[in-house]
């Protein structure tokens, strides 16, 4: 109890760790819920039209307000490929001469849209849409209109307006976590071995089980009011829905934080040094938790081999839940699996960590 | 016979110690050179944009051949692979419990004799918790109905009679290294250098053997250089290990001049250098500089433009974007190695990094004599 005091203290008394510890989360939530927009819209679209024509005009017209593209006129198609070169296209739309006499003549009318690949933030998307308004410009410009004998109606579940935010947020939680307790424990108990004050706490008639939890035990409370913060954005800032067991996402977020701190205290006492303890932090924590848990890039695009590399991070598994229970509403049941994999990380770290911090306290 | 300054030979000296102490360690060492090495590999495997392995479950009957045909297509496209479920159940819940990422439904009577009717509607129920991916799926779907009704039933869905001719420029195979090595590239850079500098600054204040440097006979600017300049060389020398990587295993062109290359990346990395020295002058200890470090490296990472486009946001925070380091960069490795290197484009993002380089380097010089005094 008394050592938790002491870290308590040793937090509060520099203030600047304390607010950059208490500001991070809300920079974070800001700055994700602000950048983050899957959907592209104001993509710049070289346009070059050697037609010229009413139909060509409206064509680029149905481009235009589609909103997703900005207009930049191109005198040339060579124009129009020079301007992606120099990044100021994402996109080229190469409209030729014949397009309007085609489309007369009810062949075919092609035009040519060359798309940025440099770019892998925006090739995607685009792409997308491209079906979409190739029939918006037939309806519009050829008024081709047959039906199709069959509709094939899609339904969104769980996020009908298809937000990106809805996405990224619920398992924003997770990567805090990762920085408030990797790390920042990882580099306490390292500084008390590098300063050698571990040996003296150890020489105190303190247990050592004490001294661990002691050292914790505020780094849990900081990651568990991260969680909370994290939460209150979500559902209030950014209207994220909640449709699960509060009880289970915070099971959950429990199970990860322990297993955070275990890694923390292992990290440092396998290094004793704070400069290696960072490094290992951010190479076995944040790296993964931000990288290889689906957070953003998506699990099931992994090759193989890293499908199944990413089953040991509990990152990946506290995503699942955070995902299900804010969205999906998914009960016990369903979770099932990801949290018995947390649970069994939570007991093997625990387990590592003690042990290898008893082992060491052997002469 | 030429003699050296003073200055310079403590110079010399300083950084030499600087780089022996750094690289004293092997498990630094290892941090240090091999780790950018397997991260590169690692990061550019497992990353990846694209729409793959989604678990598709269709429920049809043995007479509903249109509908076993969709399926079958799909499988065989390589997009979609097939979800374990057994008849009878309720596909909302085999979604909901993470069983299928995709439902196909027929109509009542099956989908094949609907068609019949000219009125068929065929339901498709996916999991748009992942946003991205829903819309690809249904994209993918999509192509998928219309090409198996046009072959299966010769009832072509009438060709449109506009086309478009769709290429995609500079990775006309869409392969996914080639869109992420530049952006993984970038972030290994800045992590070497930012929080390496950070870090060794911190370090000496907090075992107090900064006052000792600070009361020898050096000047302030040489131990600030003494400080930096090793880092910088650290950074310059993870350049060719990792540029060998991205050549070497993945196959990215490196269609631009090389000089340049090197050229973008030292001002890339003084700049970052210059402000883990920044970052340095407000922390005293290490849980500091690595909150510190953080503040910094998530949003710059945010704003680079890897994930997200930065043509996407908002006006109020897109000038974030142009004070990124990071986003100037990512986009003169894309230009040099994909593209070649547009003159003007390169010429003018470098200037805008040297720039950074030198404003982030004079605010480091200024706050660390001012944190001196």
């Amino acid at each position: 109890m008394a050592i938790a005091r002491k870290e308590v203290f040793h937090i509060a008394r520099d203030p600047f760790t304390t607010a950059l510890a208490l500001g991070l989360p809300v920079l974070m939530v800001v700055v994700y819920g602000l950048a983050i927009d899957f959907n592209i819209k104001n993509i710049p679209l070289a346009v070059s039209d050697s037609d010229r024509t009413q139909a060509s005009r409206r064509l680029v017209d149905t481009f235009v307000s589609s909103q997703y593209f900005l207009l930049r006129p191109a005198v040339s198609p060579a124009e129009a490929v020079e301007m992606v070169n120099a990044e100021r296209a994402k996109a080229c739309l190469i409209i030729p001469p014949r397009f309007e006499k085609d489309l007369m003549n009810g062949r075919s009318a092609e035009a040519q849209l060359l798309l940025d690949g440099a770019d892998n933030s925006t090739v995607g998307p685009m792409g997308a849409y491209v079906g979409s308004i190739q029939t918006l410009a037939s309806e519009r410009i050829a008024g081709f209109d047959r039906p199709a004998p069959y509709e094939l109606r899609t339904r969104f579940l769980f996020n009908p307006e298809l937000n990106s935010r809805w996405f990224v947020i619920p398992g924003l939680a997770v990567v805090i976590m990762g920085i408030l307790s990797i790390v920042l424990t990882s580099l306490t108990v390292a500084r008390e071995w590098e300063n050698g004050s571990m040996e003296l706490l150890l020489s105190t008639p303190v247990e050592p089980l004490e001294i661990i939890v002691g050292k914790l035990a505020p780094y849990a409370v900081l990651g568990i009011v991260a969680q909370v913060f994290v939460f209150v954005i979500a559902r209030t800032a950014f209207g994220v829905p909640f449709i699960g067991n509060l009880a289970l996402l915070a099971l959950g977020c429990v199970l990860c934080l322990a297993t955070y701190l275990a890694q923390g205290i292992l990290i440092s006492v396998a290094t004793r040094n704070q400069q290696v303890a960072m490094q290992f932090a951010m190479l076995t924590g944040m790296l993964p938790t931000n990288m290889l848990s689906g957070f953003i890039f998506p699990i099931a695009s992994m090759p193989l081999l890293f499908r199944g590399l990413t089953a040991i991070f509990p990152a990946r598994w506290f995503i699942v839940i955070a995902r299900g229970t804010f969205l999906k509403g998914s009960g016990i049941l369903d979770l099932s699996g990801p949290f018995l994999a947390l649970a069994l990380f939570c007991g093997g770290m625990i387990l590592a960590a003690t042990r290898r911090f008893k082992r060491d306290l052997e002469p | 016979m030429m003699t050296i300054p003073r200055g310079a030979r403590t110079l010399v000296g300083f950084i030499k110690k600087e780089l022996t102490q750094a690289l004293r360690d092997r498990r630094m060492k290892f941090i240090l050179f091999v780790t950018p090495v397997v991260q590169m590999t690692l990061f550019g495997v497992a990353l990846n944009n694209e729409v793959e392995n989604i678990r598709l479950a269709v429920f049809f009957d043995s007479k509903d051949t249109v509908l076993r045909d969709i399926y079958e297509r799909a499988l065989a496209g390589g997009w979609f692979i097939p979800a374990r479920v057994s008849r009878n159940e309720d596909p909302f819940e085999l979604i909901k419990a993470g069983k299928a990422d995709a439902v196909l439904l027929p109509p009542p009577g099956g989908f094949t004799r609907a068609i019949g009717r000219r009125d068929a509607p065929l339901q498709l129920l996916v999991d748009a918790t992942n946003v991205t991916q829903a819309q690809a799926v249904e994209n993918y779907l999509k192509m998928i109905v219309q090409d198996t009704i046009r072959d299966d039933l010769k009832i072509a869905a009438a060709d449109s009679p506009i086309r478009f001719d769709v290429r995609v420029l500079f990775n006309p195979s869409l392969e996914s290294s080639i869109f992420m090595v530049p952006g993984v590239m970038c972030l290994l850079m800045v992590m070497t250098t930012m929080i390496l500098t950070n870090v060794a600054i911190v370090r000496e204040k907090e075992q107090g053997t900064f006052e000792m440097l600070i009361s020898a006979p050096v000047s302030r600017s040489e131990v600030i250089y003494g400080k930096t300049v090793p880092y910088v060389v650290i950074g310059m020398t993870n350049l060719p290990l990792i540029l060998a990587v991205a050549m070497g295993v993945f196959q990215v062109p490196m269609r631009g001049s090389f000089l340049v290359l090197v050229l973008a990346t030292f001002a890339f990395v003084c700049t970052t250098v210059a402000i883990g020295t920044l970052i340095s002058t407000y922390c005293d200890n290490h849980q500091q500089a690595s909150m510190g470090g953080f503040l910094f490296m998530f949003p710059a990472m945010m704003f680079s433009g890897l994930m997200f486009p930065i043509e996407n946001m908002p006006a109020a925070v897109r000038w974030m974007a142009h004070l990124d380091p990071l986003s100037h960069y990512l986009g003169l490795l894309r230009n040099i190695m994909l593209k070649g290197g547009d003159l003007r484009y390169v010429t003018n993002h470098v200037a805008i990094l040297a720039v950074m380089a030198v404003v982030s380097v004079a605010a480091s010089f200024k706050r660390f004599h001012t944190t001196l005094q």
